[in-house]
């Protein structure tokens, strides 16, 4: 809330400029740099709003000014439609665009952020190349775009242009704003994050991409539209232009790309430098210098210069007005001052500070020096077996010939803990890839809780109540602990808001022990603190049926034995368990049942004790040579 | 008749889209960097072909002695940068970018913006062109596509025969073994990186035969070649020779029976097409993806 109480004081503000610019003697030359400086804000931040929230890249900003640009001037500067109308018809396209690009990239598997940057890099230019070839279009030689009329009490049509291009900047910030805090901004960050666990815990990423592709585009366009009055004449090589995603990528990674308000502060540093240098007629080295900016800037600083001076503002402050105040008094150009005042803040921002060393204020388990790690090798007590949650029916999956599975059928029951063991590449993580919805079977049916699975994106499945965590763990790494199992609960089951999500998240984790750790980041943790981040964040999603895959991998005796714990506790809140594991001490101790998976085939399936004694089981891991019937 | 002449010129055209590819291709596919840079090159060998051959009165082909080494460095700097930097793929993609900028931005402040072409008395092969029956190709286009064929054809069997192409291709399937197997994956990667840019050196010398240079081709570049290395399949150095071909037949012919606009949408819904059906790449051989 503060925030957009912040955005609208600096939008009243700037309007004042304008509205009361013969009053104060505001300069006419700097409004047109404002009007520039605003643009820009818009384009960038409707760039950051896919590319840097979501992290996919698009080099494809250009397209929607072009296609704002030329509505504008095709359909008012030709023929006559007003200006408004066009400001929406250009919106209206881009979203088309932007839903035809989404629906294609973002269906793809893998690759799909390199995909998406190709595409984006090649849309402008076929666009382009439509408007050159169709001289039916701009009739061959560009289009001149005439001023608009406008309410008498605004001044001078630059005015009006600035007042015009400061509503549409307020509002685009505003809307990145309204994003970055809301449940759209966390799916966002988590798709950035990982985007295949978020999808698992039950985020629509496919939904949410398209919807911040579109917001993006829409804006675009909106501030293509009013780009068209600005230079009042529109003309292919003036639109379609490299330069645009150049600026708008520099200046939000300048600024900060994960943050609503970086693009704002890239933008005012980048235009205040291309003014400079064109002013000392420097300017055929803009680019060469925003060019090296971006490589140095990938290489030094990709979090951006926001992060780094919220966390120090009062020294960039201070830098900017003291260097600012010197270069006036030297040099009385204000801008050249102010530019050098701005440049002054961000080294001192950007300027890498020695790493203290931090005592460890988390302890590390406390099993691990209190009492000698204990094996419990009675079983749990038998449990009532409720109805059947899982149904896996003749199901068989091929990569190419590779038959990974053939004809496998097996339930899980409610209260079950089903081991699920087998030599390397018997299909274990196919069959649980399978269940949680990532892969689909060539042939046959999974049913779960009698709902077929047929068809369904994982974050349904997900909603179906199947979650699963990963071999090698995958935190959300920009969120703390607390907020990567809220994440879970917001998008889960039932979802709720982020106030509750973040509250309801200590069950969870204090479930798994790691209530200790909650406000810490995922990179501060050890292996075992992460697998449990992991059980705690599938835990939160609300499942019928957690999936367990090899997560007890790497850990030493007495962290298995706590995890071991956890899985226990887990249990006994009432959830059934797969667990995939190598290790047959801990699978006898905790399953109430093994399957044995052996080359795509169930091999065995029936309670510990007798499927270890199974001499086909102990042949399939001790003995039998694996080459002898195969190939 | 005419058709027939569009298909046979696209082709031929098709060899040097196939070429340009080639080091895009490969140092994606292998080295997991998606390289703009290489654009850049192309950028820099096309202009300075046009340059030396002008200066100096030199058949074009010679200034391959300048260009082919001065890329072949250039390429394998920007690779140790990247090894370096230890950078991700779409961080790749960025700083690469920041680098083509710079290079074109440079060449523009060299040789100007305006469209630049070798005069006639220094490159013999512009107004060349060799007849067989009714149909007319241009000595540079014939000349790209022989040259094409040799590289790319080079470049596969040594992938193929040689050890170090198997190093190179094990080191693609999975670098971490083949580190253990005791490839140099920073040799590898910069000799590879380097060979990219040498070629780049070749197709940029090619391109400026037959056209007028200006320094936004190299953006101009951008929607074929990244369809041929699309739809060859990323780093499959056949699969990029075959789809260069299909690239250029298919704009070849679209061209003279529909019309010239049409060609980049045919090309665009290739390229769309062949990601929702064969994300693999057109012309690869079906492996085991899990």
């Amino acid at each position: 809330m503060k925030g957009l109480l912040g955005i609208v004081a600096g939008v009243v503000g700037l309007a004042t400029l304008s509205l009361y610019r013969e009053t104060i003697g505001f300069p006419m030359f700097y409004l047109v740099l404002l009007t520039t400086m605003l643009f820009w804000v818009t384009q960038a931040t409707s760039w950051n709003i896919l590319s840097g929230f979501s992290g996919y890249f698009s080099f494809g900003q250009a397209a929607y000014v072009g296609i704002g640009a030329y509505s504008t001037a095709v359909l008012y500067g030709r023929h006559g439609v007003s200006f408004y109308l066009t400001v929406l018809v250009g919106a209206g396209l881009c979203a088309v665009l932007a839903l035809a690009m989404g629906t294609i990239a973002f269906r793809l598997r893998s690759l799909r952020g390199e995909i998406f940057a190709l595409l984006t890099l090649a849309v402008p230019f076929i666009l382009a190349a439509l408007a050159r070839i169709n001289g039916d279009i701009d009739g061959g030689q560009g289009i001149i775009v005439p001023i608009p009329e406008f309410p008498a009490g605004i001044g001078l049509f630059q005015d009006y242009l600035y007042l015009l291009t400061l509503v549409v900047a307020g509002g685009a910030v505003a809307v990145a704003y309204a994003i970055y805090h809301s449940r759209f901004g966390w799916a966002l960050r988590a798709v950035h994050d990982a985007e295949d666990v978020a999808e698992g815990l039950g985020v629509a990423t496919f939904r949410y991409k398209l919807l911040a592709l579109t917001a993006s585009a829409v804006l675009g366009g909106i501030g293509g539209s009013l780009f068209a009055l600005q230079i009042g004449f529109v003309a292919v090589d003036s639109i379609f232009h490299l330069t645009i995603p150049l600026f708008v990528i520099v200046m939000s990674v300048l600024g900060g790309r994960t943050h609503w308000f970086g693009p704002v502060v890239g933008v005012a540093l980048v235009v205040l430098l291309q003014d400079r240098l064109t002013a000392s007629g420097l300017g055929e080295w803009q680019l060469i210098a925003l060019g090296t900016i971006l490589v140095l800037l990938v290489i030094a600083a990709p979090e951006g210069m926001y992060a780094r001076i919220r966390s120090r503002p009062l020294v960039a402050l201070a830098a900017a007005v003291v260097v600012t105040a010197v270069l006036w008094f030297v040099r009385p150009e204000p801008l050249d001052a102010l530019l050098g005042g701005l440049i002054a803040a961000t080294a001192v921002a950007m300027w890498p500070r020695r790493k203290r060393a931090v005592p460890v204020t988390a302890p590390v388990p406390a099993q691990t020096d209190a009492k000698p790690p204990e094996v419990r090798v009675e079983r749990p007590p038998p449990v009532e077996l409720g109805a059947v949650v899982v149904e896996v029916a003749h199901v068989a999956r091929y990569f190419g010939g590779v038959r990974a599975l053939e004809d496998v059928s097996l339930t899980i029951r409610e209260g079950e803990i089903v081991g699920l063991v087998g030599p390397n590449g018997s299909g274990k993580t196919t069959l649980v890839s399978m269940l949680s919805g990532t892969l689909r079977p060539t042939r046959g049916t999974i049913r779960v809780a009698g709902r077929d699975l047929a068809g369904l994106p994982p974050h349904k499945v997900a909603h179906v109540g199947i979650s699963r965590t990963y071999q090698i763990p995958k935190p959300f790494a920009s969120m703390t602990v607390r907020d990567n199992v809220a994440m879970a609960l917001m998008f889960g089951r039932s979802p709720r808001p982020l106030a509750v999500a973040r509250r309801d998240a200590t069950e969870p984790l204090e479930t798994v022990g790691l209530g200790r750790l909650a406000d810490a980041y995922p990179a501060s943790l050890n292996l075992h603190q992460r697998q449990l981040l992991e059980i705690a964040r599938a835990l939160a999603a609300d499942p019928k049926v957690l999936l367990l895959d090899e997560a007890l991998a790497g850990l030493n005796p007495a962290e298995i034995d706590n995890a071991v714990e956890v899985i226990r506790r887990v249990h006994e809140g009432g959830v059934s368990i797969v667990i995939v594991e190598h290790l047959l001490r801990v699978v006898n101790q905790l399953a109430t049942r093994i399957v044995v998976l052996d080359r795509g085939t169930c091999l065995a399936d029936d309670e510990p004790a007798k499927v270890l004694a199974d001499p086909r089981v102990v042949s399939a891991y001790l003995g039998r040579r694996a080459h002898a019937r195969d190939r | 008749m005419i058709t027939v002449q569009a298909a046979l010129s696209g082709l031929l055209l098709g060899g040097l889209y196939a070429l340009m590819a080639a080091g895009v291709s490969v140092t994606w596919g292998v080295l997991r960097v998606i390289n703009l840079a290489l654009f850049g090159m192309m950028l820099i060998s096309a202009y300075l072909t046009f340059a030396v051959a002008t200066a100096w009165g030199v058949d074009p082909l010679v200034t391959l002695l300048v260009t082919v080494p001065a890329m072949f460095v250039l390429g394998g700097l920007v690779q140790l940068t990247f090894d370096a930097l230890k950078i991700t793929e779409l961080n790749s993609l960025l700083l690469s970018f920041g680098l083509l900028i710079v290079i074109v931005q440079a060449v523009s402040n060299i040789w100007s913006a305006d469209f630049q072409r070798m005069a006639a008395d220094v490159n013999p092969y512009a107004t060349e062109a060799v007849h067989i029956g009714r149909f007319v190709f241009p000595a540079p286009t014939l000349l790209a596509f022989g040259v094409a064929i040799l590289v790319i054809g080079g470049a596969h069997l040594l992938l193929r025969r040689t050890f170090a192409g198997r190093a190179v291709r094990a080191f693609a399937e999975d670098r971490t073994v083949a580190a253990t197997f005791g490839i140099d994956h920073r040799k590898v990667g910069v000799l590879l990186a380097a060979v990219a840019g040498a070629i780049a050196a070749v197709a940029g010398m090619l391109f400026s035969l037959g056209n007028a240079l200006t320094p936004a081709t190299a953006f101009e570049w951008f929607g074929t070649v990244f369809a041929v290395v699309i739809l060859g399949g990323v780093g499959q150095v056949a699969g990029t020779l075959a789809a260069g071909l299909l690239v250029g037949l298919l704009s070849g012919v679209v061209s003279v029976t529909l019309s010239p606009a049409a060609s980049p949408f045919v090309l665009f819904s290739a390229i769309i097409l062949a990601l929702l059906l064969r994300p693999q790449g057109l012309f690869a051989v079906r492996t085991v993806v899990r």
